[in-house]
């Protein structure tokens, strides 16, 4: 079953074009994975079906029901959760309201206690840092704040934007670790990574984007041993 | 000397009166980014409903304030959408924006105000402007009244009730988020329009409440609003551009200073002096008083 289908998406910032008539599934239960180098555009693909940015042309389905271009806390009500790039806490508020503030809608709140006990059994580190302001956490401890805030929200889809991003190996190990967790208890991912080796060892179908465009797709191993994606993306 | 316990005692009143404007002013900014120049305005608007309820009614203002509260707040909610429309055009600086907007708003407020209730200062009667306390101690006296004192009580109450609010509720939470990272707070299911709608409604529901106690322990007259509004803008620059923690002591130094200026010179010099010393602390530490503003 389709989850999460875009058919020809277009988007701009102003003038510029930045996404070009991209088309995707997510199957349900899937761990799916865009892959693609600086400026290709996988972010703004990730803002499209959240409702942060509207597409100029397309569409997106979210179990049948058309999505892009409802206003972003629409979406959010619907089951789907992205972890942004660059963590985008909440820098005045503590570890923990941060992690409160994922279960602000109803259907979170019901299940706050059970979530942030959850949270902190996947991140030990936060329950020892609840207290501390956010703005004064290390970026790996933040990112662990922002996929924990994730997953206060319950999601039914969530969507990582370069979770890997500035992390330490072990910590790179760590996110990882935590996303196949996710996969295994059933959660449909879309993620967006440019530590490609790993994504594609943990991903069940992938998509290669460049400048705009969806040019490659296939799963993990196919694409492994395409020459291409090797070339450009393993530097082997 | 005999005067300065009076001074204080009437500066912790205007301060206690600046923490709530202040917060609301502070709040729409921090959620709305708009610096809303008409704050005096909603202040008069709301004084002037208490003074002719009173009349008609005479019924004790005290008590009309939960109604008049209620009525603005309502007034703030459906008027913020025009707001959001005029600060979400693609043109144009949007802080800009909404300065000008609001500040025209003032003036037609003002203008309005003129028109339909005169050029003449009233105040407010109610029954606690006849008692008065006699407070004593360490060699000093003052009296204080019992107006006054129900006034501090009453800023007290709504700044405890913010906080409250703020801190301890999900639709603080979600204010809060709105304010700390728009986008995000979005992602968490944070409905900006309502949200912000409802923070302008309660900022618009206090200042009018706020208007009525001045119009009691002060006057009120449709000319009242700029010093307001200079006053609330002073008080959030000293606390720190959105640093609401801060507003409460800036408020009370604002307050403090001001009366004591009243004392000592000309009235028409008090905001120039106040001015003087808001930009002498700046000029030390630029983000406010505990340097944690923007
Ligand atoms: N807010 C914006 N305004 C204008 N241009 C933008 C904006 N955000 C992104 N772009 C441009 O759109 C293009 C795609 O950006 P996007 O952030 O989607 O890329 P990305 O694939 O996520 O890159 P990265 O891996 O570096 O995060 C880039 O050329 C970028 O400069
Ligand atoms: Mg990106």
């Amino acid at each position: 079953m389709n989850v999460l289908e875009a058919r020809g998406v277009s988007a701009s910032y102003g003038d510029t074009q930045v996404l070009r008539e991209i088309s995707f599934t997510v199957k349900k239960g899937l761990l799916v994975a865009l892959l693609g180098a600086n400026g290709a555009g996988k972010t703004t693909t990730l803002k499209s079906i959240c409702g942060l940015v509207r597409p100029s042309a397309g569409t997106v389905r979210y179990d049948g029901r058309v999505i892009s271009g409802l206003p972003v806390h629409k979406v959010a009500e619907l089951g789907i959760t992205l972890v942004p790039e660059g963590r985008q806490l909440f820098p005045k508020m503590t570890v923990e309201e941060n992690l409160v503030a994922g279960s602000y809608l109803k259907k979170a709140k019901e299940k706050r206690k059970e979530n942030l006990d959850r949270a902190y059994a996947v991140f030990p580190r936060l329950a020892e840092r609840r207290t501390q302001m956010a703005e004064t956490l290390s970026g790996g401890e933040q990112q662990m704040v922002a996929i924990g805030r994730g997953l206060m929200q319950s999601p039914d889809l969530i969507m990582f934007d370069e979770p890997s991003l500035g992390l330490s190996p072990l910590l790179v190990e760590e996110v990882f670790r935590v996303m196949r967790m996710l996969h295994e208890q059933g959660l449909t991912i879309f993620l967006v990574e440019q530590n490609v080796r790993q994504t594609l060892r943990i991903a069940d179908y992938c998509y290669v984007m460049e400048n705009g465009r969806i040019v490659q797709e296939g799963n993990g191993r196919d694409l492994e041993s395409d020459p291409r994606v090797r070339e450009a993306y393993l530097g082997f | 000397m005999e005067l300065l316990p009076q001074a204080l005692m009437d500066g912790i009143m205007l301060g206690a009166i600046y923490i709530i404007i202040a917060i609301g002013f502070s709040l729409v900014y921090g959620v709305m980014h708009v610096i809303d120049f008409a704050v005096g305005e909603w202040i008069m608007l709301g004084a002037f409903a208490g003074f002719y309820l009173t009349e008609w009614t005479h019924v004790e203002p005290m008590l009309l304030l939960p109604g008049v509260f209620v009525v603005f707040a309502a007034a703030g909610y459906l008027f913020q959408p025009l707001i959001h429309r005029v600060l979400s055009g693609h043109r144009g600086n949007p802080l800009l924006m909404g300065l000008v907007f609001t500040f025209g708003l003032g003036l037609m407020f003002r203008g309005l105000a003129q028109t339909f209730f005169g050029f003449y200062s009233h105040s407010i009667p109610s029954r606690f402007s006849n008692g008065s306390f006699f407070l004593q101690g360490g060699g000093f006296s003052t009296t204080v009244s019992s107006v006054r004192l129900a006034g501090l009580v009453y800023a007290l109450a709504i700044t405890g009730i913010l906080h409250y609010l703020l801190k301890h509720t999900d639709f603080g939470l979600g204010v809060r988020a709105l304010a700390q990272n728009r986008d995000a707070a979005g992602l968490m299911g944070v409905d900006n329009k309502r949200t912000s709608a409802f923070v302008y409604g309660i900022y618009v529901g206090i200042s009018a409440m706020t208007g009525v106690l001045i119009g009691m322990i002060l006057s009120l007259s449709a000319k009242m609003g700029p010093d307001f509004t200079i006053f609330a803008f002073f008080v959030v620059v000293l606390a720190g551009m959105g640093y609401l923690a801060g507003v409460p002591a800036a408020a009370f130094l604002l307050g403090i200073i001001q009366s004591f200026f009243l004392i000592y010179l000309d009235p028409g010099y008090t905001l120039l002096a106040v001015f003087a010393i808001l930009y002498t602390i700046l000029l030390v530490s630029p983000r406010g008083l505990f340097g944690k503003g923007v």
